[in-house]
């Protein structure tokens, strides 16, 4: 009854017409930009992009913040996780929910929260202050430390959400199996919970690393002028300079990571489909 | 022509693959018709044709004097039971016996439908939810829902085959008395030899896409055509008859135990309650035989005497 | 025992710090100073009444409520027809239409909202208004067809089978009987829909014109200008419309499921 080609073709043509007139089309002229030049194709873009000490920094920069905040989300998360699991169900279901609640609510708004903790008059300098410790308030914002709590705070759910379901499909006994083998703490993570959970270690630590990659609201905010991003520099190439063309390479860089890691899940989810 | 539904040189394609392959099968009207064979015979995918949900790659449905080849399935008048029964299960059971009902916006609707859950004994059941009923309900709901709309055919997927023993001795008495008071065309398809047997006015068996017998439950039982159809239906030792040059084939009771002129090993012994069953390695090949159960039982890797007596073969045109 | 003890001291910390800031926020929003501090000078509603006086807020919320509610009808119907066509047929280079349906979601939004303003609304002329609706319903596109895709394969097909076979059209069927079983899933996708063009900056960032703009671009700007409260009592606003949202959701369809 399924069989017909024309009907199938009809329904899911409008949409794939739609996303390739609106994305792919646009976005891969975007993308030519920077291949373009008066002289013909050239990659030069790309060098002189790279040619730039600042744009050097904010790419290095960007990548290195994005691995510190996959990997203190990793950290962070596998404590949380470990703990979610050995709760009882009824308190697993709220806490669970409280964790990835976060992520239903505005960016901005969550950022903003970080303006009011970490501002020259927010709630830590007042508390530095108020107690003795500090004799004036400390600068925390725009620098790396607030743009790295911000999209902390922004993206650790999506690990604990990854590592939560890769332990609960991890076999019941076999942590006190081990431990009653006369393993240790430390080699009960590094011999069982570690193998049984790293495809979720993977998945979290790619949706973290690609999402602080490709932030703007977080470094906009809480990092500025100062401490600019990949996406906070394309933005002010462009809104600044006219700066098409280091939008362009900027842009490739971002689809290039985003596309890889997504090529990176996919195959493990297929992986996984594989051995189910 | 007498006869109401006709395939004529019907070819099926399921998917790259010839599943059918020029059938020519008629059926008579009032007529129940069982479609027996092991999975992948063809005889799903013939039912589906004949619902319209598959299109023949070439070939001819006619049903009541119309050709139907292409009508669509809305429009053909054929009602089709389901083997999971596919109920709406956003609707209650009312609704979803009144769905056709409606769409033909039939007057006397609620009428209708009381009258189609009395046949299938579900009256009070109207305001049920699909699912809080149990799988042998569902069916009739199913049922009903296609008898409402008077099919000229109604035809049945395994309608046996998900319910436990008990109920699929009551359903089966339940189809024959609904095709009985309807006198509703029905064809059913079905893998259990039983149940065709049992349920059948006429069998029709498949193999591999063809048809290999068409007949009367008797006639199949006892006159299998093919050795296929006679292991099909309990004829399970089958040998080659050198004066024919055809073969022979006999069910285990044929078989004679502890006398005769060959000489076989029992393999493998098994009490089945009335009787008990043997399986014999033996020069001719592997026999099976069985003996009342009052017969003192053999052990295996005893030798033992049997005979295949000519009389109570039948006789086939090939193995 | 103790290990219970400090499970649950990990998670408060770790809920502290997700959670937390909210109710800093929430703190600020009620403040009675006249700048943004922590713990607040006094309790008031000041703010959150200022909040619905700036004339831009009140602009820009009517934006974003309206990309969030028609982009996401939009991309619905585009996305359930998509969803079920790539469910229930055979499509030529199924595959093919997967990858460009789901792009949206790979590439980052910025990048979007940029080339859209460069190629599209510099060229042709085409308003900021309808660029903003255009992108915002291919963003929410991927969304809606994978969450209405989740809940067609939980469906059986028979069903649609089953009522071509009592006289429905195939597009009747679809209606009558696969619609109402999708229902949840349908829902669920407006929801996420709703929240994510609701939320979301990037795309809506190069595409801001005098008075056309997303809400929180608005609030953005505001801030950097600004250092009242009344982004904070914004901010907690929009956290309890989401919040209440999502939890109206779970509550009466069991959103987590389906997303």
């Amino acid at each position: 009854m399924f069989g017909n080609r024309v009907e199938g073709l009809a329904l899911t043509l409008p949409a794939a017409v739609f996303a390739a007139a609106l994305f792919l089309l646009p976005v891969g002229i975007l993308l030519s930009e920077a291949f373009r030049t008066p002289e013909g194709w050239s990659l030069s873009a790309y060098w002189d992009f790279f040619a730039s000490p600042r744009n050097r920094t904010v790419f290095w920069r960007s990548i290195t913040l994005a691995a510190e905040v996959a990997a203190a989300s990793a950290v962070i998360g596998y404590a949380a996780a470990y703990a979610i699991v050995t709760l009882p169900p009824k308190a697993r279901g709220r806490v669970f929910g409280l964790v990835i609640l976060p992520l239903m609510i505005s960016p901005v708004a969550r950022t903003y929260a970080w303006l009011v903790i970490l501002g020259r008059t927010g709630f830590v300098n007042q508390a530095l202050v108020g107690l003795g410790i500090l004799d004036s308030p400390l600068r925390i914002l725009f620098s790396e430390t607030a743009v790295f709590i911000g999209l902390l705070q922004l993206f650790l759910p999506l690990m604990v959400i990854s590592l939560v379901s890769a332990m609960e499909n991890m076999p019941k006994d076999a942590i006190p199996a081990a431990r009653v083998l006369g393993a240790n703490w430390a080699q009960v993570f590094a011999r069982v919970i570690l193998p049984l959970t790293r495809e979720g270690l993977v998945i979290g630590g790619t949706l973290v690393f690609t999402g602080s990659l490709t932030a703007y609201i977080t470094p906009a905010i809480l990092g500025g002028s100062k401490v600019l991003m990949l996406e906070t520099l394309l933005y002010q190439r462009v809104a600044v300079a006219n700066d098409f063309v280091s939008a362009s390479v900027i842009a490739m860089i971002l689809i290039v990571a985003s596309f890889s890691a997504n090529l990176l899940l996919k195959r493990m989810a297929s992986a996984r489909r594989a051995r189910a | 022509m007498s006869e109401f539904l006709s395939l004529e040189d019907l070819t099926l394609a399921y998917g790259g693959s010839v599943a059918v392959d020029r059938l020519n099968l008629g059926i008579r009207r009032g007529e129940l018709i069982a479609l027996l064979g092991p999975s992948g015979c063809g005889k799903t995918t013939t039912m589906r044709a004949i619902a319209g949900l598959l299109s023949p790659k070439s070939g001819t449905i006619r049903l009541d004097g119309r050709d139907v080849t292409r009508v669509a399935p809305s429009r053909r008048e054929v009602g089709l039971v389901f083997q999971s029964y596919a109920l709406f299960p956003h609707l209650t059971v009312f609704e979803n016996v009144a769905f056709g009902l409606r769409l033909r916006k039939e007057g006397d609707l609620a009428a209708k439908v009381a009258a189609g859950l009395a046949t299938v004994g579900l009256s009070d059941f109207a305001d049920r939810a699909p699912a809080a009923l149990s799988g042998g309900q569902q069916q009739r709901v199913a049922l009903a829902r296609s008898l409402v709309m008077n099919p000229k055919v109604l035809l049945l997927d395994e309608p046996l085959s998900n319910l436990d023993a008990r109920l699929r001795l009551e359903m089966r008495l339940e189809l024959q008395r609904v095709q009985r008071e309807t006198g509703v065309t029905m064809i059913f398809v079905t893998h259990d030899q039983a149940e065709a047997l049992a349920l059948a006015d006429r069998i029709v068996v498949m193999r591999d896409g063809k048809i290999e017998q068409v007949g009367s439950p008797e006639q199949i039982w006892t006159e299998p055509a093919s050795g296929f159809v006679a292991d099909f239906v309990g004829f399970e030792t089958i040998l080659p008859d050198p004066e024919t040059g055809g073969a022979l084939a006999w069910r285990p009771a044929a078989v004679t135990l502890g006398e005769g002129p060959h000489r076989g090993v029992i393999r493998g012994a098994s009490f089945a309650g009335a009787h008990r069953e043997y399986v014999l390695d033996t020069a001719l090949g592997v026999v099976k035989a069985e003996t009342p159960a009052s017969v003192p039982p053999l052990a295996p890797g005893a030798e033992v005497a049997f005979d295949l007596p000519r009389a109570r073969a039948v006789r086939l045109a090939s193995a | 025992m103790n290990g219970r003890l400090a499970a649950w001291a990990v998670l408060g910390l770790v809920l502290t710090f997700l959670i937390g800031p909210f109710l800093i926020i929430i703190a600020a929003a009620l403040s009675a100073g006249e700048s943004l501090a922590f713990p607040p000078q006094g309790l008031s509603l000041k703010w959150v009444v200022k909040v619905f006086e700036i004339e831009s807020f009140r602009a820009s919320f009517g934006v974003s409520m309206f990309l969030a509610v028609f982009g996401t009808l939009a991309a619905l119907a585009l996305g359930v027809p998509a969803a079920y066509g790539l469910n229930r047929y055979r499509v030529p280079g199924a595959e093919a239409v997967r990858t460009i349906v789901s792009a949206p979601i790979i590439v980052p939004g910025i990048i979007v909202g940029l080339a859209l303003l460069r190629y599209l609304v510099i060229p042709t002329g085409v308003g900021i208004g309808p660029a903003l609706f255009l992108a915002h319903t291919a963003l929410i596109l991927p969304y809606a067809v994978r969450v209405v895709s989740a809940s067609l394969e939980n469906l059986r097909t028979d069903i649609e089978e089953a009522a071509v076979l009592l006289g429905c059209t195939r597009f009747g069927a679809f209606r009558r009987v696969v619609l109402p079983n999708i229902r949840g899933g349908v829902l669920a996708a407006f929801i996420l829909g709703f929240v994510t063009s609701f939320n979301q900056v990037p795309v809506s960032l190069f595409l801001s014109g005098p008075g056309v703009r997303t809400l929180p671009v608005d609030m953005i700007a505001y801030m950097e200008i600004n250092y009242d409260p009344s982004v904070a009592a914004l901010s907690a606003l929009l956290a309890f419309m989401s919040v209440a949202i999502v939890f109206a959701a779970e509550k009466f369809l069991g959103f987590s499921k389906y997303v």
